[in-house]
């Protein structure tokens, strides 16, 4: 799994740079690859199961639908980017925050800039395979099965 | 085992408890006891007569109705049909045929009916004709038989007698069967119905010249009798004030010939002493349009209770009488004895809830929610609801489904106006559908949603759904939805 999800975060949105090879390292040693990914995995899931089996509302139009994909978008950005910070700027691996505290290796510019990196992606990522929860969920929803249309 | 239960309804008291009859049966009420099939037979000769009318029309849309739902387990649940639909066995309605024809009542006169006019001043006729005069007063000659007997039961007494001869009669003979019962609404203190009454017992009794008058004769007669229970606001033909003395002649005249003699299984009396409701005075015709009443509602009861009792009648006359619980001028469900109370509350209601909710409630979920969409991508067809917006704009739901439930809605209305009054129900609106019944305050959401959420579960409910039967899963949604809400928050008697 963090073979997969670093694969997804490293060809497909190209996150990844042989010069901080230490942060990489570091997600992929200390399932940091797995957290990203579950987190745009399972919060989408909960979200939609929220949103097709639990939402007793019978008169969902489309911008309800929209404003929910809108709000587990945001959930997955923080918490992507809340993981992300966590995972990289608060570890307790000793050779990644001595590169980070060390202003000429250029690691703390970049390692600041990955939690919204990784964030953005989750997003995407959240937006594409929340559509396709949708899409499957809404044929055995008994109230929104009509939404997003 | 298949039953059918014949309710002769004679006279404008008959026909507005046969509509009270038909609004329990559209609510989901049932007969029981294996009577499948309740074939109305309204004997008035005042086919003009707005209440007449107004009912015919009220079966007429029943039918149709139903004839648009594939099994009707709730609403609509009983059957009703007409004489000729059951000998020519056709499904096309009618309501016509819910009335039986009396010949020469259309454009004579009485004296002109009875040959009073052929009759010569002639000695040798003479004394015919001033027997005649002894009998009847020159108004009952000169009456017009299109608008009625107005109060006059012994002119009734004549015209209804060519009624057994009549094809409808014949074909009543022809269709009835083993187990079939017969229920018989009628007035005493007016003039159709307190000389129909005897008249059509005595043949059922006694007349063998009608088809199976051996299973006639031995079948369970049940009857309905109405004492006085309201006024007039003039009285000129037709006179309030007789009104009790009439009854007290007649219920003497039934008591010698019919219920000493064991002629009935049971007879129901009701009526309203003192009451205080004045209907407008009107003779008949277009203009006697009665407002519905309670007491109406409660005969309908009667034909239950008798239906519910068949299989234990006595041989002897028993007489019931109908009393509530509570001596109240201000009836609601609680005031009833807790059998009626259980009988008419969750139908009531939850047919009421229905009405309502497609006059106030559907506006907000037509092409919103999903019980009312027909075009939801992605899914299968059996998903799809067939309660789209076509369909609540189709002539079959605007001149059918929103006609009946505007009838019943009157219905509810005039009795509420009437006197006593009969008034289970709060005036609602969207927002709080749900305190729909007087004195419950059910707690939550009062509005029309939890009945909009229940149709979603419902939608996608093999057994509600029939294509063929347009009526079908509007109906028995509905009869499903409104039960859930209305148990859930304990509205319901039961």
């Amino acid at each position: 799994m963090n073979e997969f999800f670093g694969t997804i975060y490293d060809s497909v949105f190209g996150i990844f740079d042989n010069l901080y090879f230490l942060i990489f390292q570091h997600l992929y040693e200390n399932g940091g690859y797995i957290k990203l990914g579950l987190s745009f995995v399972l919060i989408p899931f909960v979200c939609w199961i929220l949103f097709y089996y639990l939402w007793k509302y019978p008169y969902g139009k489309l911008w309800h639908w929209l404003v929910w994909m809108a709000l587990t978008v945001l959930i997955v950005f923080g918490t992507t980017y809340g993981i992300a910070n966590t995972e990289i700027l608060g570890s307790d691996n000793q050779a990644l925050n001595e590169a980070i505290a060390d202003a000429g290796t250029g690691y703390a510019d970049y390692a600041a800039s990955l939690p919204l990196k990784y964030a953005l992606a989750n997003s995407l990522l959240a937006l594409i395979i929340g559509f396709i929860y949708s899409l499957i969920m809404k044929q055995f929803s008994k109230i929104q099965i009509h939404l997003p249309f | 085992m298949s039953r059918k239960l014949y309710i002769f309804a004679i006279g404008g008291t008959g026909t507005r408890v046969l509509k009270a009859l038909t609004m329990l049966f559209a609510s989901g009420v049932k007969t029981g006891n294996g009577f499948d099939t309740v074939i109305p037979i309204i004997i008035d000769p005042d086919t003009g007569n707005g209440d007449l009318n107004r009912t015919k029309d009220i079966l007429r849309l029943y039918q149709e109705i139903r004839n648009q739902v594939e099994l009707p387990d709730d609403f609509y649940a009983q059957e009703i049909r007409t004489i000729n639909e059951i000998t020519v066995n056709t499904p096309a309605v009618n309501p016509d045929y819910f009335q039986f024809k009396l010949k020469n009542t259309d454009t004579n006169t009485f004296n002109q009916y009875i040959g009073f006019d052929s009759l010569s001043e002639d000695i040798s006729e003479i004394d015919d004709k001033n027997f005649v005069r002894l009998l009847y007063s020159a108004q009952n000659l000169r009456s017009n038989l299109d608008v009625g007997f107005k109060g006059n039961p012994n002119m009734g007494s004549i015209i209804l007698n060519q009624f057994t001869n009549s094809e409808d009669f014949k074909k009543f003979g022809q269709t009835f069967g083993d187990d079939d019962a017969i229920f018989i609404v009628n007035s005493i203190f007016g003039g159709t119905g307190a000389a129909g009454f005897p008249l059509l017992l005595k043949n059922f009794r006694g007349n063998t010249n009608i088809t199976n008058h051996i299973k006639i004769r031995v079948a369970p007669i049940g009857g309905i009798t109405y004492l006085p229970y309201f006024s007039l606001t003039r009285n000129e033909e037709v006179n309030a004030e007789t009104f009790e003395e009439k009854a007290k002649i007649a219920i003497d005249y039934y008591n010698r010939t019919i219920i000493s003699l064991n002629q009935i299984n049971t007879l129901y009396f009701i009526g309203n002493r003192g009451n205080t409701n004045q209907e407008e005075y009107a003779v008949g015709g277009q203009e006697q349009r009665n407002k519905a009443h309670f007491l109406e509602m409660a005969g309908a009861l009667a034909i239950l209770d008798f239906c519910k009792n068949i299989n234990s009648v006595p041989q002897t006359t028993q007489i019931k009488e109908f009393g509530i619980e509570h001596d109240t001028q201000n009836i609601s469900f609680t005031d009833l004895n807790i059998e009626n109370a259980k009988q008419l509350s969750a139908p009531l209601t939850k047919f009421h809830l229905y009405t309502e909710y497609l006059n106030k409630g559907l506006s907000r979920s037509l092409n919103t929610a999903r019980w009312t969409k027909s075009n939801i991508k992605l899914v299968r067809g059996n998903k799809q609801s067939l309660l789209d917006r076509n369909y609540f704009n189709s002539a079959e739901y605007n001149t059918q489904i929103k006609s009946f439930n505007n009838y019943f809605e009157e219905w509810i209305k005039e009795m509420k106006e009437n006197k006593p009054v009969f008034s289970p129900f709060e005036e609602i609106t969207a927002d709080n559908a749900l305190e729909i019944v007087k004195g419950q305050t059910p707690k939550g959401d009062k509005s029309f949603k939890a009945l909009d959420i229940q149709n979603c579960l419902l939608t996608d409910n093999i057994s509600i759904r029939n294509k063929e039967k347009k009526h079908t899963m509007l109906i028995k949604m509905f009869g499903r939805s409104t039960d859930r809400v209305l148990s859930k928050r304990n509205l319901l008697i039961r």
